[in-house]
């Protein structure tokens, strides 16, 4: 998203203006030197930073500790309602409350994330630059219970104007993906997966088109996914996102529309749903390291409401 | 083992093993398969237990290096 001068500010006169102008317009696209193209992963990024907040419902105080630039640890302490996954109608939600314990140490070179809760499930990231282009990454969630333990290995290679990542996952899950850069503003990519476990495998294509103002992604993929997204940066404290997902096979279709207020003190996100769902999250910025937390999501259809407030420290 | 080794007498234990499947115990495949789930669930024990201190060790010893007692201290 570079930004150029604006033109025609000479003293020369409107015809000069205009033959600069042209001159901007008509500047020739360099095609062997394109920029690098954003992870195939993280296509839908600012989509996804505008629209889905990590809403949650209870009461939520994470205090982080950092002992030195590189390394910290965090303490975390939840209390509310989870809700549990049940076949009906009616959400089934239970109390619980739990402590996390987490340590990160970030180096440039070096990214090791881990948080351990009270019930002794493990939740490990590990991200490491092996050379300049490879990259690895790893991440895990192992738990106490057998058979409910997963984990994931991703090698990320970044070329000049492409990116490929190879995924490796338990249950023999294999993924690769790729993404080239088409022109400056435009990148498509496609990607392949083979679940050995559940017998699945698909394959999927995306594209991306973005520049100062704008990012619009289109994403299609052979277990029936079709998701588009929008996102528009009005101004420079306002963006407005919508996304749309539609699965081919099983007929489902959510629409959702939503916009980010990035503010000095605050940061304000809203959604409103298809599926009869409004949503909002504010974070606000008390203090220097004190940060106060507010997430509220109404579901008209399953007359579901989840209010939850929180204190984020450091 | 004991029935291996009254089959070939003199042979090494793991190539009879091979030849004398039919009636046996244990193949190389199913050897191997063996050791590679006790070894990855070993790996899972030592990664579930040993994440989080390593995680500690390597912050503690890079640099400026704090002090033990920040690291239980709130302040």
């Amino acid at each position: 998203m570079a930004g150029f001068p604006p033109p025609g500010a000479t003293i020369l006169g409107d015809a000069a203006a205009g033959k600069k102008i042209d001159e901007v317009g008509k500047k020739k696209v360099d095609y062997f030197n394109l920029p690098c193209p954003i992870p195939f992963e993280e296509l839908q990024r600012e989509a996804i930073m505008s629209l889905k907040p990590e809403l949650f419902e209870g009461m939520r105080f994470d205090f982080t500790k950092g002992l030195n630039p590189k390394f910290s640890l965090s303490h975390s302490v939840f209390m509310g309602p989870m809700e549990l996954p049940s076949q009906g109608a009616e959400t089934l939600k239970i109390p619980t409350a739990h402590y996390e314990f987490g340590a990160n140490f970030i180096d440039p070179k070096l990214m090791l994330i881990g948080r351990v809760l009270t019930d002794g499930r493990l939740t490990a990231r590990v991200k490491c630059d092996l050379t300049d282009d490879l990259s690895l990454k790893a991440n895990a969630q192992l738990s106490n219970e057998p058979n409910m333990s997963h984990g994931m290995v991703n090698f990320d290679y970044k070329g000049k104007d492409y990116r490929t990542q190879l995924q490796l996952g338990d249950g023999s899950l294999f993924g690769a993906s790729y993404i080239q850069s088409i022109t400056p503003h435009l990148s498509m990519g496609g990607e392949v997966f083979w679940a050995g476990q559940h017998l699945k495998s698909g394959v999927g294509y995306a594209a991306r088109y973005e520049n100062d103002k704008m990012v619009a992604t289109g994403q299609v993929a052979s277990t029936g996914m079709v998701a588009m997204s929008y996102v528009q940066k009005v101004s420079e404290k306002v963006s407005l996102a919508t996304d749309f997902m539609y699965n081919y096979l099983s007929r489902d279709v959510t629409a959702s529309v939503g916009y980010d207020y990035i503010l000095r003190q605050a940061r304000l996100r809203g959604k409103l749903d298809s599926n009869g769902c409004a949503s909002a999250f504010l974070e606000e910025r008390l203090n220097m390291g004190l940060n106060f937390v507010l997430s509220a999501e109404i579901d008209h259809k399953k007359s579901d409401y989840k209010f939850g407030f929180g204190l984020t420290v450091g | 083992m004991a029935s291996r080794v009254a089959l070939k007498v003199g042979g090494k234990g793991k190539k009879s093993g091979k030849g004398g499947r039919g009636g046996e115990g244990k193949s190389r495949t199913e050897c191997l398969k063996e050791w590679t789930d006790w070894s990855l669930h070993k790996a899972k024990v030592i990664a579930h237990y040993g994440f989080i201190p390593l995680i500690i060790v390597i912050g503690m010893n890079s640099d400026p290096k704090p002090q033990l007692y920040q690291l239980l201290s709130p302040v």
